[in-house]
Formats: structure tokens, C-alpha cells, sequence
């Protein structure tokens, strides 16, 4: 258990002393992991257990993974300066449930290691997720205080992995559905949006009309994503999919939440910035 | 091959877990309680699911009636029954939604009063009421073991009357090959219809020869009780030899045809959902593999038999039919 130290200096920020802020952080990385604990103590997991916990892990290594990528665009946004030593942790909590997620896989194999050698060189969604697991635990295993400092400069260049890391977890995700890719697309989409960030020249980063404006190109990129992947993955007609996006009777579609959720930050940022503005006091 | 010679499907008795050990052994882990099972199906309705709406409907809980009927043991299941709550609580039925608690929103299935309607190849085109039809046949239990093709399995105590005598009531003309089964697709009640990209409604189809074999049962109750909606109220199709998707639910609509229908899954993927979707374990689905299924409940990983261990009574139908993908 080395890649999690002790609980006790997770919680300390850099000078040794404690931070409610680190600790929120630690009980929601851990808290799903909980719930799934919990839930199959007591049976509350469904008709296949394992299955659900399959599911369940490897959706919180991709929200994690993704949360992590999100911290910088966050900081920035959301001028919120300390998020950003929580993404080590945040990052390491990913690839703890891909771990788990692959041993939960392990287990449904009744742990012949032999047949999950053999179907992850077969089936491609989890050769896929295979190369995603490797590259994951390298990136945790290199996260340690000893690690970063030996590996200096380095360390950053070897890191920039979780971007194409990313993709590839989110391909596996996608592969992985059955006809629905809605919620693989929903990932996609904020993916797509810290992607766009990033390309936000820096200079425009300073006002306000980038972020909903993000929403907006995140939300048309979701939309492609999702047109391409029917288009070219299954027989459904991706037009059809595409126009769906304007009918929200049966909820919002992947497109239309992102664009929600978008502007939602947007709207969270700007209330901030006036509140700063107004010389509100620097929040935690 | 061994798989196919053996006569029904036996397994290691290791691995039959009788219903009541494994009810017993849930009620234990859920603190003791008698409905440990039922509990145990609750949080996992209550699911987060962000894409396509599973709530529960307003309808009132479902009351089943009993529905029994002499068992037959002409087609020996071979391993224990699962769980009543299992089976009725871990469904496909997209038009209620996309993930497998669909039980709380299919209460809204408007099964009263229910009529299935005749068309197409036969000799004349008619509606009958569901009661109309109950009266014409007769029914009997038959324990047959289900395989889904993502994988998961059940062993389930169906009641109903087998499909031939649909066929009889129906009359095709003998011009027909195919016989066409179609769900109801009413979308004040289905949120899943919403998804318009799928082709609704759900159809499925089989050839005439499969519709006259016998162990192909249109199924009005499960478990000695009338079928629940997630499980295809009020009857639904029974084919234990081929991939759950075959067997559609909720039908409203028999259609005989001499063009191959195209069905639901087989229109939204072909390569992967075919036409025939026999069981068989040495052929993969492109992303997994079938060598192996887990039954519902326990988790318990068996082999996965050829014809879904019914070789015996359904392989004869498909010598000669060399060309096509019977197991896709
Ligand atoms: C050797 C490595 C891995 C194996 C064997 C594996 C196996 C699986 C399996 C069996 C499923 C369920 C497929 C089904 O329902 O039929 C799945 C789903 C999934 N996996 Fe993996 N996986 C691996 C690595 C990863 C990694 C590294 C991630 C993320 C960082 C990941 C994220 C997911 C996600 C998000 C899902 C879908 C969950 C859902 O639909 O709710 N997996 N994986």
C-alpha cells in the first residue's frame, strides 16, 4: 500500500497542518468505493453483483481521471488557487478503481488468470483497457513525494500521459456499451471541454465569455462525437440521433447536459467574480 | 464436440444452488430479514441513471395473480431455479429504459385489457382479446434455463402454451415462412420510445419450422404467477435455445410473412445481433466472449452449452442451413 500513504498525511497540506479541504476530498474519492462496499454486504447490487461492481468501479476511474484533468481549467475558472495539490490525489484515486475495477474483472473470472489473459488479448475493448490499467498505475506509482523529486522535469513530461490515457479509457468505455453510448458520450463531452480549454488562448482566459462560450463548443463537440460513433459503429442512422438532440422529452440528451452543465459553471464563475469583485472574502 | 451429445443439460450438482439456500443465504447478509431478496432488489432500483428515465411510474404496484398450471419434465432444467426477485428485478426492456431496474417504471404497462392481433399471411386478418385466447389453450409450467447474450443466465418456472398452438389459432396461409412477433410501442407509457433513433417497436421473427418446435412457448406467468410487466405481460415469446433478445415481450402484433423480417437489435447492429442468435459458446460475440455465463443471484460462472444445452430437440431444424450465421 504504498501508493497511499498514511490517511493521516493525505489530510496535511504541504506545512504539516490539517486541511478540511484535503479531507472533504479524501471522503469523496473514497465514498463510492464505500457505496459498493456497502451495497454488496447487503445484497444491494442486483441480479449480478459483480457485474454492477465492475460497472460502478470503472465508471469512477473515468470520473476521477477526468476530474483530475479538470483541476487546472478549474483553478483557473473558478480563480480558485487551492484545487491544485488535490489532483495528485484525485489522480491516484483513479487509478486505485481501475485497479480495483480490473481485480472486480478478475474475480468474475473466478481469478483463472489464464482465461483473463487470454480475453484481454482478445477482446479489444479490454486490450484496450489493458494498455489504459498500465498506463494508469505507472503514472501512480510515479507519484510518490520520492518519485516526483527523483524524476524532476521529467516527472511533468511523463504526466502529460493522462491526456492519451484519457482517450483511451474513454474508447474502452464506448466499446463497452451496449447500444447506448449515451454516457460514454457524456464522459466524451467533458473531456471535450477541458480539451477545448486548453487550446483557449491564454490572453482570452482573463474575461468571462470564454467559459459559456466552451459550453456551447463543448456541447457541439459532444454532438459529433456521439453522430460519429453511430454513424460509424452501428446501423442507426446518426442524423436521427443528431436531431434528437432537440427533443428533450426524454430527458436531456448527452449533447444537451453538457451544454447544461457548461453553463452552469459559467454562471457558478461569474457569481464569483463578482463576489470578488464586490471584495468578498477569498474562498477555501 | 462433447457439448450437444449429452442428453439435456447437466451440470455438477456442486453448482445447482437450490432457491432456498441462496434466498437464505441473502436474507442473512440483508440483517436476517425474510424479504432479504426483495430488499436487496430495492437500492438497485433506485440506481443514478443520467441517460434514459427509469423512475418509477406513478402506476400502483402491479398485483399478480396466481397462475398455475401442471409442470411438464419433459425438458429438465438441471440446475436450481433462480430467485423470483432476481429474475423479476434484473431486465431488459428498453422501452421502459436503458438499464436493468426497469420493473418500478414498467408498473405503467396498460396490460387491461390487451388484445393481439393477427395480420399479414393469414388466412383471415383478426384481432383477439388476450382473455379470448386464454380460453382456447392449455396450460402447462416448464422450467427452462435462459441465456441473455451479454452473458448472465436464469433458470426460470414459466407457465404458458406452446407457440404452435398460436400458430393453429392464428391459420397462416401456406405461403408462409416466417412468423413476426411485435411489442407494444405506445409512448404515453414507454419512455424508452423517446429514444426515437431505435427502431421501434420491437419485432422479432422466426421461421415457420422454429415456430412449430416444441419447446418454442408463448408464456403468460412465471414463477406460478402471471408474468410481471418487466418480464413481458401479458405474454410474451419463449425460445430457451437461442439469445434472450429472440424472445420478445408485451406482444400485440403476429405477423406471417415469407420475407426474413428484419428484427430490432439485428437493425441496429447485424454483426452482432443476427437473426438466428443460436447459443453457442465457441462462437464470440465481437466484444465478449459466450464460452461462460453467471447465473443471476449467486454469480456462480458455468460453461454455456451449445443450443443452450437443447440440442437434442432443436439442432436437427438447422443441418443444411450451412450458409447462414446461426450463431449470431
Ligand atoms: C485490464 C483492464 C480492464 C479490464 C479487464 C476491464 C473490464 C471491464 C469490463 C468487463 C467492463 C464491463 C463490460 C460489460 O458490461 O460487458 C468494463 C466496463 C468499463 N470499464 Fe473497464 N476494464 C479495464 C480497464 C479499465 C480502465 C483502466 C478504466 C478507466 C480508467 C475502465 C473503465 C471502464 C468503464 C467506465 C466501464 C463502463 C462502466 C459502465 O458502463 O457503467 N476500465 N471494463
Amino acid at each position: 500500500m504504498f501508493l497511499l500513504n498514511s490517511v493521516a498525511s493525505l489530510v496535511k497540506d504541504r506545512r504539516g497542518r490539517f486541511s478540511p479541504l484535503r479531507a472533504v476530498t479524501l471522503a469523496i474519492l473514497c465514498a463510492p468505493m464505500l457505496q459498493v462496499m456497502v451495497l454488496a454486504a447487503i445484497g444491494g447490487l442486483g441480479g449480478r453483483p459483480v457485474m454492477e461492481a465492475t460497472h460502478k468501479t470503472g465508471d469512477w476511474a473515468v470520473y476521477f481521471l477526468l476530474l483530475s484533468l479538470g483541476v487546472t481549467p478549474l483553478r483557473a475558472v473558478l480563480d480558485w488557487q487551492r484545487i491544485v495539490p488535490l489532483r495528485r490525489m484525485i489522480g491516484v484515486a483513479s487509478a486505485c478503481y481501475a485497479g480495483v475495477h480490473f481485480l472486480i474483472y478478475c474475480l468474475d473470472q473466478h481469478w483463472h488468470m489464464l482465461t483473463v489473459a487470454s480475453e484481454i488479448a482478445l477482446r479489444f475493448y479490454l486490450t484496450v483497457g489493458f494498455v489504459t490499467l498500465l498506463g494508469l498505475l505507472a503514472l501512480a506509482t510515479t507519484s510518490t513525494d520520492r518519485m516526483i523529486a527523483r524524476l524532476g522535469r521529467r516527472w511533468k513530461k511523463l504526466h502529460k500521459l493522462a491526456y492519451p490515457l484519457t482517450v483511451l479509457a474513454l474508447f474502452h468505455y464506448f466499446l463497452q456499451s451496449k447500444a447506448d453510448v449515451s454516457a460514454a458520450v457524456f464522459v466524451a463531452g467533458l473531456f471535450a471541454w477541458e480539451m477545448l480549454w486548453r487550446v483557449t488562448p491564454h490572453a482570452a482566459r482573463l474575461n468571462w465569455w470564454p467559459v459559456p462560450l466552451l459550453a456551447f463548443a463543448a456541447a457541439v463537440t459532444t454532438a459529433a462525437v456521439e453522430f460519429a460513433w453511430y454513424g460509424l459503429a452501428t446501423r442507426i442512422d446518426p442524423m436521427r440521433v443528431l436531431s434528437a438532440n432537440l427533443d428533450l422529452s426524454y430527458g436531456p440528451r448527452p449533447a444537451v447536459a453538457i451544454l447544461l452543465a457548461g453553463l452552469t459553471l459559467a454562471l457558478i464563475a461569474g457569481i464569483r467574480r463578482r463576489w470578488r469583485q464586490r471584495g468578498g472574502v477569498a474562498m477555501a | 464436440m462433447l457439448i450437444g451429445k449429452r442428453r439435456g443439460w447437466e451440470i455438477a450438482e456442486r453448482l445447482a444452488t437450490p432457491e432456498a439456500l441462496m434466498l437464505g443465504r441473502r436474507a442473512a447478509l440483508g440483517g436476517a430479514l425474510a424479504g432479504g431478496a426483495a430488499l436487496a432488489a430495492a437500492p438497485a432500483q433506485a440506481q443514478w441513471n443520467l441517460f434514459g428515465s427509469n423512475a418509477a411510474s406513478n402506476a400502483p404496484p402491479v398485483v399478480l395473480k396466481p397462475l398455475t398450471a401442471p409442470r411438464l419434465d419433459r425438458y429438465p432444467a438441471g440446475r436450481a431455479i433462480s430467485a423470483e426477485a432476481d429474475a423479476t428485478s434484473y431486465n431488459n426492456y428498453y422501452e421502459f429504459g436503458l438499464s436493468k431496474s426497469v420493473a418500478g417504471a414498467a408498473r405503467a404497462l396498460p396490460i387491461n385489457p390487451w388484445s393481439i392481433e393477427f395480420t399479414g399471411m393469414v388466412e383471415k386478418p383478426r384481432t383477439i382479446g388476450f382473455d379470448d385466447l386464454m380460453k382456447q389453450v392449455t396450460l402447462e409450467e416448464r422450467v427452462y434455463r435462459h441465456r441473455c447474450v451479454e452473458t448472465w443466465a436464469m433458470t426460470v418456472p414459466w407457465t404458458g402454451f406452446p407457440l404452435s398452438k398460436l400458430v393453429e389459432i392464428a391459420k397462416p396461409t401456406a405461403s408462409a415462412k416466417y412468423m413476426v412477433f411485435t411489442t407494444l410501442a405506445d409512448p404515453k407509457t414507454m419512455p424508452g420510445l423517446g429514444q426515437r433513433f431505435y427502431p421501434w417497436p420491437y419485432t422479432e421473427g422466426v421461421t415457420m419450422a422454429e415456430a412449430a418446435n416444441e419447446l418454442a412457448f408463448i408464456t403468460v406467468g412465471m414463477y406460478g404467477k402471471t408474468l410481471p410487466p418487466q418480464n413481458g405481460a401479458p405474454l410474451r415469446l419463449t425460445l430457451p435455445w437461442k439469445y434472450g433478445f429472440k424472445s420478445a415481450k408485451s406482444i400485440v402484433k403476429v405477423s406471417f410473412t415469407d420475407k426474413r423480417p428484419v428484427s430490432f437489435w439485428e437493425a441496429l447492429q447485424d454483426s452482432e445481433y443476427g437473426f438466428w442468435a443460436n447459443v453457442n459458446p465457441t462462437v464470440p460475440h465481437p466484444r465478449w466472449s459466450q464460452a461462460t455465463e453467471t447465473l443471476l443471484g449467486n454469480d456462480d460462472r458455468v460453461p454455456t452449452q451449445i443450443w443452450n444445452g437443447y440440442g437434442e430437440w432443436v439442432a436437427g431444424m438447422y443441418t443444411g442451413l450451412t450458409k447462414e450465421r446461426l450463431f449470431v
